[in-house]
């Protein structure tokens, strides 16, 4: 029994990692609601509340991968439902532009991703984390630059 | 014909200042100086050798000159006169307090490919520009190196070697062609394996100084006292001399300036490590281009696209 409870410890201290970075107002609430409705979920993900997608600097993306996220999702409200208007508008073009650039330092852009989840998609919200940790467990760890890092 | 000189005589009633290059300690290293005085217009020069864009001078300026009824004068070549057209987009510089003159432009010298082109090394006398090549009088003689072997890589990519936004214009020189390919270096990165990439970066940044003259040319880069890479609160970089230190730096520098940066080069020339990091802001240009279609400092009414947004776009 207590092997097994070890055993658990050292595969989670092990098993890789997703920085998440939810809005407050829409997909933080769809990750709760997937709870409260007990979807399943992989275990992979860690979540940054963030006040709107507005709120995400590109360079959270780049420090996160670079110091050895294995992937960094990124999930707000649904265009033009944005508790703040216009905010993920905002964001949906810093994100597509720091997706792009990605490769282009020799991060894997797979590792990346943002999509828009309403408070009421619990169940989409299961699906987006399912598929997304699915690719990062095909991917493996991410070495970033910490190794680098002195 | 007209000259720099009988240009800037015309419109010194109009200006309190002409920013402009003026010969530096030997006639191969022209320096940026400021013309207050009428008698100084004399030692004002132009040629390709005067690479420094004059522009990053003027977000500075403007928040710190008193308001007069007298113009700002500037010499501009077409890489300058993007960065200052950006200047204007972003309301950092007021057009109606400039007074523009264009230039046309060859293309500038990359002083390394001409020391290198060199056979001589005494004291040089004189520089002249004639027929496509540079011409050095030094103690040794007079030698010929052609302009086309020298020029530095951001001319060599330049698509506005005819500046975009001016009052007045001079054609000293024939402007540089439009190159067929002005991505070819970031693409010839990109054919490379994402390790290869990375290692290249790797490679590259760990010269690095964290000097911020990369940073200090950019006449975009505004934050000035407020620089992320500077403030502890937040604190993006450490004190460290790691790579891991220096990259996330060049990455700071270029996500803000994605979607801005007019590609003038001055962050990759100024950097006394030769490290190629004009790259990192041409892919952003890149991106800027085939997401947006958007060309930052051509059009001083226009929006550089990450400070709007288009709401009718779906599927994203």
């Amino acid at each position: 029994m207590r092997d097994e409870a070890l055993n658990i410890t050292n595969q989670t201290e092990a098993s890789l990692r997703i920085v998440g970075f939810l809005c407050n107002w829409c997909s933080y609430g769809g990750a709760d609601t997937a709870g409260v409705c007990r979807f399943r979920q992989p275990p992979l993900l860690r979540i940054v509340r963030i006040p709107c997608t507005g709120r995400m600097d590109p360079l959270f993306v780049i420090k996160a991968l670079a110091q050895g996220a294995d992937g960094v999702l990124v999930s707000g409200c649904h265009p033009k439902d944005c508790h703040y208007a216009v905010g993920n508008l905002y964001a949906r073009r810093r994100l597509e532009m720091v997706g792009r650039f990605l490769p282009f330092i020799g991060i894997d852009p797979r590792r990346f991703r943002f999509t828009w989840v309403s408070a009421s998609e619990g169940q989409r919200w299961q699906q987006v984390v399912t598929e997304f940790s699915e690719v990062i467990e095909k991917l493996g760890p991410n070495p970033g630059l910490r190794s680098h890092a002195g | 014909m007209n000259t720099l000189q009988s240009i800037v005589e015309s419109i010194w009633d109009q200006v309190d200042v002409v920013l402009g290059w003026r010969v530096g300690y030997d006639p191969l290293h022209p320096v940026p100086t400021f013309v207050r005085d009428r008698k100084d217009i004399a030692s004002l020069i132009w040629n390709p050798l005067c690479a420094p864009n004059l522009s990053v001078f003027l977000a500075k300026f403007f928040r710190t000159a008193s308001q007069r009824d007298k113009k700002i004068g500037i010499l501009a070549k077409g890489c300058d006169s993007r960065s200052l057209t950006a200047l204007i987009q972003e309301g950092l510089v007021d057009r109606d307090r400039l007074l523009i003159v264009g230039l046309t432009c060859p293309g500038t010298v990359d002083p390394d490919a001409l020391a290198a082109a060199r056979t001589q090394s005494g004291p040089i006398t004189a520089v002249a520009f004639a027929n496509g090549m540079v011409e050095i009088t030094s103690a040794d003689g007079v030698e010929c190196v052609p302009l086309d072997r020298v020029i530095e890589r951001r001319c060599q990519r330049c698509r506005h070697a005819h500046p975009v936004l001016y009052d007045v214009v001079l054609h000293d020189f024939e402007p540089r062609p439009v190159p067929k390919d002005p991505f070819a270096h970031v693409e010839a990165l990109e054919n490379q394996s994402l390790e290869a990439r990375k290692a290249f970066w790797l490679k590259e940044l760990e010269r690095c100084l964290r000097c911020y003259a990369c940073r200090n040319a950019c006449p975009l880069c505004v934050c000035q006292d407020h620089c992320l890479a500077e403030s502890r609160t937040p604190k993006w970089v450490t004190q460290k001399d790691t790579v891991a230190d220096k990259f996330l730096f060049h990455m700071i520098h270029t996500l803000h300036l994605a979607g801005r940066c007019t590609e003038c080069g001055e962050c990759e020339r100024a950097c006394p490590m030769k490290i190629p990091v004009g790259l990192l802001k041409e892919k952003t240009a890149q991106i800027a281009m085939d997401l947006w279609h958007y060309e930052s400092g051509t059009d001083p009414g226009a929006r550089p696209p990450l400070l709007s947004y288009d709401a009718s776009v779906t599927g994203i």
